[in-house]
């Protein structure tokens, strides 16, 4: 498989004495193909290649990807197991000290079966990842529930991808991000891009997006910023943030007002409709326009043609699902393409812009609370013995449902859970309230963490594990399409470091549970485990065996056996995956966010991201171009609400909300509403936005409101000095 | 030359992949040798990308008193030959768009060759090969003329027809305004 297609032969003209290993970006969704350049007299990986090849992204790269390589060898990286013997160091950076492995699983194991002793089994708690492969997330759900016997196992996924799940699942019964393939994407005649700052989070999709409007398609962005995608857009709905739900509403009652609805499709698809319509009705432009602040004149045109658009594709990301009501706005934007019939069929339908890496394989397989492989759920007994057998357990060893994500926090600040497993993730940085997070974690009486740098999760850590990055071990990974892909192993672990499947395996081996583990060799085996446990679910993965995702570029989710090539396009049948094989639409009333602006906070404060910087900064701030790029954060202000303040460009300020405040230059940008400021949120410590959001969660998804919360600038006193 | 580089400036969205994946060249050192811009920064997101536009008759090579810059046959106004080049830096003063980049402690002129060492193979350059968003293409003569005749661009010169200080270029561009009187699909 490595060395033989056309790139590798066409690029090693230039590249001499070099290996080049065809597979994916490490960071985003997009999963941008790539091929990593090795240098056969170190073995070591040295740069990057384009995998012109790779149908998604065609070579293409956004900067993150170009860089992503210099991981690897980075000096930062963690090369030996680290131990903190005085407990009192936490939240620092000082204090460890280098250990064997069998050194570290010893005091893990010790300590963690003493917890479990003096506590019950669910004193532990695993808090994991989707940037890693399937097969990994599959194994930590099994580590958690079979190793560790906890009930409390959740991810980062709660904080990027829930809402889109839980809106999804209610809405077609079923969760793939897209429902069709992004090579469908620039052959639509209208793009509806809701909450997605594409250009910056997902580049690679751009030139797709461009596409449309060069063939004279339309582009419809609605995002209180205006952002490089909404630039351009034919319509810019800037809403306030939190109010999309009014927005939709207000999209659905246009189209069934002016008839550009498919009324045979919502008969033989869909239950609700009637309910949905008398919802939507009083979402007239004027009062919608009162709510979101979008002018009516706008609101009627972008309906009009997305109604009018032959095929038309309704996107999203963290913008409307990082909110309290993100499920429903899941729904209700999916509401659009289901009254006008535009889904199930090539060039129309409903994609999320997926987050992390494996934002979609790693929220499937039993990483998530209330999941197991294959989307099964842990409250469907049928479901639980499919699993246990697979696992080899009883039904009665199965522990129960957990909670979400920011909810193990709470249970951690009430030592409810004692003992966490952190692999994978940075919520040190990454999780909303901060102040709250980081006292939960220094409440601990034991924390490991398992990372490829130390993060600044990991400063709260007993152990610090070494794992290894992306381009060190092999498995599959999901990207936004839900075609299921292979990432290839380039160079061999660096230092002591090992993969996250094998340190749990070694944990299992020594917490007395090895033999439910010790089959497991290599990532292949776990990789065949893996597909056999999703046999029969609704995210089936038993067909996408790895040659088959080497000979057509991939699988889409279903791929129920060895002759199934995948679903490309879901719903092409017109069924959806409810009992009846009907979509439902949902009738969902609007409510603002959770907290609304006040005289004593009037702005509201959003968060988000960069082009240069992925998730909670740990990786890409250590990535010298990335960091020269954007080297700290900053908060974007309205240049009149910058008057009103009397604060000026590159002026730092005080930014505060009711849970806490940090300091930030100020960005003065017309492209923002004057009722907002934003703030990226991929720096730790003091400098983390995350101080000030808020922990409202979305009570479908559990996702809390980084999206909109209240906030107030302070002006620094004259002569104030700033670090 | 078969292939072209053309840039339509509209598209670029400021990620600066090209600059990244400039540093990736195998004759470049890791140094990136090309720039983009925010317009007007105060007020909108828009940025462009300002590539050496390898003109067909280069202020920079007719400027050096070394010879040190060479011309390929296919057109790649190259960085000036280490052998030759004086460090006097007339060139990154003549060029009309501020180009050639100066190396203080080699004393060595650098500038954009186009990746030569992987356009002579036929290979894209790396910021086209990469870009995102289609601002930067690498075209056949054949796409290119397509482009041409769907934009109605007039003579492809970077400052035609005011002055025309530096003529024809081999790179393309497109200036902002390419969806101007863009027929609708519906």
């Amino acid at each position: 498989m490595q060395g033989d297609n056309r790139t590798t032969t066409f690029a090693n003209k230039i590249h001499p004495n070099e290996q080049l290993v065809p597979t994916h970006c490490s960071y985003c969704g997009m999963q941008c193909g790539m091929n990593l350049r090795v240098d056969k007299s170190t073995n070591k990986i040295i740069g990057v290649e384009p995998r012109y090849d790779w149908p998604v992204t065609l070579g293409k790269m956004c900067p993150k990807g170009v860089t992503a390589y210099q991981q690897t060898n980075h000096k930062d990286r963690l090369l030996r197991p680290l131990i903190r013997d005085d407990a009192s160091l936490k939240g620092t950076k000082d204090g460890f000290r280098e250990a064997s492995w069998d050194e570290a699983y010893s005091l893990i194991v010790s300590r963690f079966q003493a917890l479990q002793r003096q506590y019950g089994k669910d004193s532990l708690s695993v808090f994991s990842g989707v940037s890693m492969t399937n097969e990994k997330c599959y194994l930590t759900g099994k580590f958690a529930r079979v190793a560790l016997q906890t009930r409390y196992i959740d991810y980062n996924g709660r904080f990027c991808m829930s809402s889109a799940a839980a809106g999804f699942l209610r809405t077609f019964g079923v969760d793939r991000g897209s429902t069709l393939p992004w090579t469908d994407l620039h052959e639509t005649d209208c793009l509806f891009i809701a909450g997605s700052n594409t250009a910056e989070c997902h580049p690679t999709s751009m030139f797709r997006v461009w596409e449309v409007q060069n063939r004279g398609g339309y582009l419809i962005v609605a995002d209180p910023r205006e952002t490089p995608i909404a630039r351009r857009a034919d319509v810019h709905l800037d809403l306030r943030p939190g109010t999309d739900l009014a927005l939709a509403n207000c999209m659905v009652n246009l189209l069934i007002r002016s008839v550009r609805i498919d009324k045979e499709f919502i008969a033989a698809h869909t239950n609700g409709f009637e309910e949905l319509k008398a919802i939507v009705e009083s979402f007239t432009p004027e009062y919608t326009s009162e709510i979101t602040g979008v002018a009516p004149e706008k609101l009627i045109r972008a309906a009009e043609i997305y109604g009018k658009a032959p095929n038309a594709i309704v996107m999203f990301a963290r913008g409307i699902e990082q909110q309290t009501r993100g499920a429903d706005n899941v729904s209700a934007y999916t509401n659009m393409c289901l009254v006008t019939g535009k889904i199930g069929r090539p060039k129309a339908g409903v994609a999320t812009f997926t987050g992390q890496g494996n934002g979609q394989g790693g929220r499937e397989h039993g990483q998530k609370s209330d999941l197991l492989p294959g989307y099964r759920k842990l409250t469907n007994p049928k479901h639980v013995e499919e699993v246990c057998k697979v696992w080899g357990i009883t039904p009665e060893e199965m522990p129960q449902p957990g909670v979400s994500a920011y909810e193990m926090f709470e249970l951690m600040d009430q030592q409810t859970i004692r003992g966490l497993y952190l692999l994978c993730s940075n919520p040190a940085v990454s999780a909303p309230n901060q102040n709250f997070v980081r006292e939960a974690l220094r409440h601990l009486d034991f924390m490991v963490c398992s990372d490829i740098y130390l993060s600044e999760s990991a400063e709260y850590a007993d152990v610090v594990l070494p794992s290894v990055t992306w381009s060190e071990d092999e498995g599959t990974v999901t990207n936004l399409e839900g075609r299921i892909i292979k990432i290839n192993k380039a160079q061999e672990p660096l230092g002591e470091s090992k993969p996250d499947w094998l340190i749990e395996v070694e944990l299992a081996e020594r917490m007395g549970r090895g033999q439910y583990f010790r089959h497991l060799k290599t990532a292949r085996d776990v990789a065949d485990e893996f597909r056999l446990a999703t046999k029969g679910g609704y995210a089936d993965y038993y067909g996408a065996t790895w040659d088959k995702i080497d000979r057509q570029n991939g699988v889409f989710w279903p791929c129920r056996d060895e002759a199934d090539t995948g679903t490309p396009h879901m719903f092409l049948d017109h069924k959806f995956y409810h009992p009846d094989g009907k979509a439902k639409l949902c009738a969902l009333p609007y409510r603002p966010p959770a907290e609304e602006p006040c005289e004593q906070y009037p702005l509201r404060l959003t968060t988000g991201r960069v082009v240069y910087h992925y998730l909670s900064g740990n990786q890409t701030r250590r990535i010298p171009f990335l960091r020269d790029m954007c080297p700290e954060p900053y908060v974007e202000v309205h240049p009149e609400t910058a008057a009103l303040y009397g604060i000026h460009h590159d002026e730092v300020v005080r930014l505060y909300t009711r849970r806490g405040e940090a300091l930030y230059k100020v960005k003065i940008i017309e492209a923002i509403r004057k009722d907002t400021v934003f703030v990226p949120y991929h720096f730790g410590h003091e400098q983390s936005v995350n101080l000030l959001t808020i922990d409202a969660l979305d009570p479908m998804s559990r996702m809390p409101e980084f999206k909109v919360c209240a906030a107030q600038i302070g002006k620094l006193p004259e002569g104030a000095v700033v670090s | 030359m078969k292939h072209h580089l053309y840039i339509e400036m509209d598209n670029c969205i400021g990620c600066r992949s090209c600059l990244a994946a400039c540093t990736q060249c195998g004759g470049h050192e890791e140094r990136n040798r090309n720039y983009v811009y925010d317009v007007d920064p105060l007020v909108s997101r828009q940025t462009i990308p300002l590539m050496c536009l390898h003109c067909v008759n280069p202020a920079c090579a007719r400027s050096c008193p070394a010879q040190a810059i060479q011309i390929t046959d296919e057109g790649v106004v190259l960085s000036a030959l280490v052998e030759k080049c004086i460090g006097c830096q007339n060139c990154t003063l003549a060029c009309p768009y501020g180009i050639p980049k100066f190396d203080q402690e080699q004393n060595l002129m650098y500038k954009c060759d186009l990746c030569y060492d992987r356009t002579k193979e036929g290979i894209p350059p790396m910021c086209a090969s990469v870009c995102p968003t289609n601002t930067l293409q690498w075209l056949t003569d054949e796409q290119l003329a397509a482009k041409q005749s769907r934009h109605a661009l007039g003579q492809w010169t970077a400052s035609e027809p005011y002055n025309p200080l530096e003529g024809m270029t081999n790179v393309k561009i497109s200036l902002p305004g390419i969806l101007q009187g863009k027929q609708k699909l519906f």
